[in-house]
């Protein structure tokens, strides 16, 4: 087979990936232009009633955006050599949501309250060492059997960090909104989200040594079956869940026991393929969350905000009047931003997004929808439909097992959180402080999305190097 | 004629919604061609050679198989660890040359090709061709898989 002439290099180069690439370099720019126009035009340095070239930004102001557009090409080029058969609609899909999420932290920061103007700056460092690890992740991790084997490191290693956050956050206040960071000199870590992966990895690698056992029989009592895992399996999982759903639970993060929990209801979904599972799973945690409601004054606190009627503000009574600027500020705020945004929004630059309180993490969503309008937000949800079918896509090529479930557990991560997330800004859900993947600001989201994506290719360079028997 | 900002700005709005849906057509029109291209290989695969019947696995060992998985069928089928194999199996108790099964007017026939631990139908060793018709259990090394049509 000839190997590594010029022709064929330029013949196995990422063209797909590469095309796929300049429409949304396109859109950075171009957004980019506009937020920067808004902006003089907010401060008044320029007239709104003519426009002349002078007035358009110069290439200084570009540059963040520029960065990104060169690191995605560099990287495009580099698996060209290294990975060219990988999966190449991934990569484009992760690079537009990143740099939209890079422009709205530009965009947000300096309107904050108080005032961040290096927000966008650190977003970027935070993509930038996002895609460090992605490659780190995509050239380390030669064989995906080794995570099988190792799984149990991986458990305990994300169980050990959540408790140290755990007792940390313990001493700290607990009502501080914060308080599941975990903070490393100047480095303010979320250890859950590198928990969720690791998890996955524990799910996945302990069912597919189980396979055999899983598919068998159902949960027995004596001679009742009930719509349950066999009972070896069950518990072993139950353990691992119930760690992580107690740690959770601990501090008081509602938003992360529910995606544990999601992903476990997957992840036994996928092993399994048995849907009676998942509904006994749903009905059990209906009974559960209902014994929380009943127990607890803070889940009962995060549900108030459900049964507001925010449309009706003309009848608020003074009760309601102080709900809506004290604890349904967020949700009231939000919302009337996603409402002021209409059809096609106001403009990137142009919409006042900063009313939300947290809107560069929680409720990133509320501002992409104020300026970006309803056709904006669905062609985001688009983007993240897209992002998942693919990895679900790649996990049904491959023919491994475990590599079966731990992409689609992977991608699961992704779905459920952008559900739980978004339904959470639009007043559907109770809010829990989620990121949404790749647009919200926060460093250790960014990063351990990365490394999924990371997990994700390898995947799929591997699945095709086996089916080609090059391997 | 002067462009007014207000107008221009607004221009760029429409042109980035338009570019994001134009990005997400880009993106399925890309995936569509992935998937009829591997439907264009899968069927190539299969041209001339008719599938004739179905093995199912019942009983994957120590394999990672999962049980109820579907395997075709040809005329004539080889089974192995051989890339070159009808039938890949890689499992560490599958020989690269295991078994054949064979389509003969109708009636299936079974043999061993010189594998390591063997090939039964019903538990008989199937070292000569032996016949077996749908129904009957298969084990192909540790495997055990239901013959069907």
């Amino acid at each position: 087979m000839a190997r590594q002439t010029p022709f064929n290099t330029i013949k196995r180069y990422r063209w797909q990936e590469f095309g796929l690439f300049i429409i949304p370099f396109m859109i950075l720019l171009l957004a980019m232009t506009q937020l920067l126009l808004a902006r003089s035009v907010r401060a008044g340095l320029i007239p709104t009633s003519s426009l002349s070239t002078k007035n358009l930004p110069t290439i200084q102001g570009l540059i963040p955006v520029l960065g990104i557009i060169i690191f995605f090409f560099a990287i495009n080029f580099l698996l060209s050599f290294t990975f060219p058969r990988a999966d190449q609609v991934l990569l484009p899909l992760v690079g537009l949501l990143s740099g939209i999420g890079v422009l709205m932290a530009l965009r947000i920061g300096p309107n904050l309250f108080p005032p961040d103007p290096t927000l966008g700056t650190r977003q970027l460092f935070w993509v930038v060492l996002g895609l460090v690890t992605f490659l780190v992740t995509l050239f380390g991790l030669r064989r995906i059997e080794w995570l099988k084997n190792t799984y149990y490191i991986w458990a305990i290693l994300g169980i050990f960090m959540v408790g140290i956050t755990l007792a940390h956050s313990l001493r700290a206040n607990l009502n501080s909104p914060t308080h599941d960071q975990l903070n490393i000199g100047p480095l303010n870590l979320q250890p859950s989200e590198l928990l969720k992966i690791f998890l996955v990895i524990y799910f996945a690698a302990y069912l597919s040594k189980n396979l055999d056992e899983f598919a068998g029989d159902d949960f027995r009592i004596g001679s009742i079956h009930l719509p349950l895992p066999p009972a070896k399996i069950l518990i072993n999982l139950l353990i691992m869940l119930g760690l992580a759903l107690l740690l959770f639970l601990g501090i008081r993060e509602l938003g992360l026991a529910l995606l544990i929990y999601g992903i476990f209801l997957c992840m036994i979904y996928l092993g399994s393929g048995k849907l009676r599972y998942v509904l006994s799973g749903l009905v059990i945690f209906f009974i559960l969350g209902f014994i929380g409601y009943a127990l607890f004054g803070y889940v009962r606190a995060r549900f108030d905000v459900l049964g507001f009627d925010v449309v009706n503000w003309q009848k608020w009574s003074a009760a309601d009047q102080d709900f809506a600027q004290n604890s349904g500020l967020q949700i009231v705020q939000g919302l009337l931003a996603l409402s002021s945004g209409g059809i096609i929004g106001a403009g990137i630059g142009l919409g006042h997004p900063t009313f939300v309180p947290v809107v560069q993490s929680d409720m990133i969503f509320t501002a992409l929808g104020e300026e970006l309008g309803l056709a904006g937000l669905f062609a985001i949800l688009g983007i993240y439909l897209l992002l998942i079918y693919r990895g679900f896509r790649i996990a049904m090529e491959t023919t491994d097992t475990f590599s079966k479930l731990l992409a689609s557990g992977l991608t699961s991560i992704f779905a459920i959180q952008t559900i739980i997330i978004i339904a959470g800004n639009m007043k559907i859900l109770p809010l829990t402080g989620i990121p949404l993947p790749f647009l919200s600001y926060g460093g250790s989201s960014i990063i351990a999305n990365y490394i999924i994506v990371g997990i994700l290719l390898r995947i799929s360079h591997n699945t095709v190097m086996e089916r080609e028997g090059l391997a | 004629m002067p462009l007014s900002l207000d107008v221009f700005l607004l221009i760029l709005r429409l042109l980035l919604i338009i570019l994001l849906y134009l990005f997400l057509m880009q993106v399925v029109i890309a995936i569509t061609r992935d998937l009829k291209r591997s439907a264009a290989v899968g069927s190539d695969e299969y041209k001339g050679t008719p599938i004739v019947g179905h093995l199912i696995v019942v009983d994957s060992g120590p394999s990672s198989l999962l049980p109820g998985t579907r395997f075709d069928l040809e005329p004539k089928t080889t089974i192995g660890r051989a890339p070159t194999s009808t039938i890949r199996l890689t499992d560490n108790f599958i020989s690269s040359a295991h078994a054949f099964i064979e389509n003969r007017h109708g009636t299936w026939f079974v043999r061993d090709i010189g594998s390591m631990y063997g090939t039964y139908v019903n538990n008989q060793p199937a070292k000569e061709a032996i016949p077996a018709r749908p129904g009957d259990i298969v084990k192909i090394g540790f495997i055990s898989f239901k013959l069907a049509q």
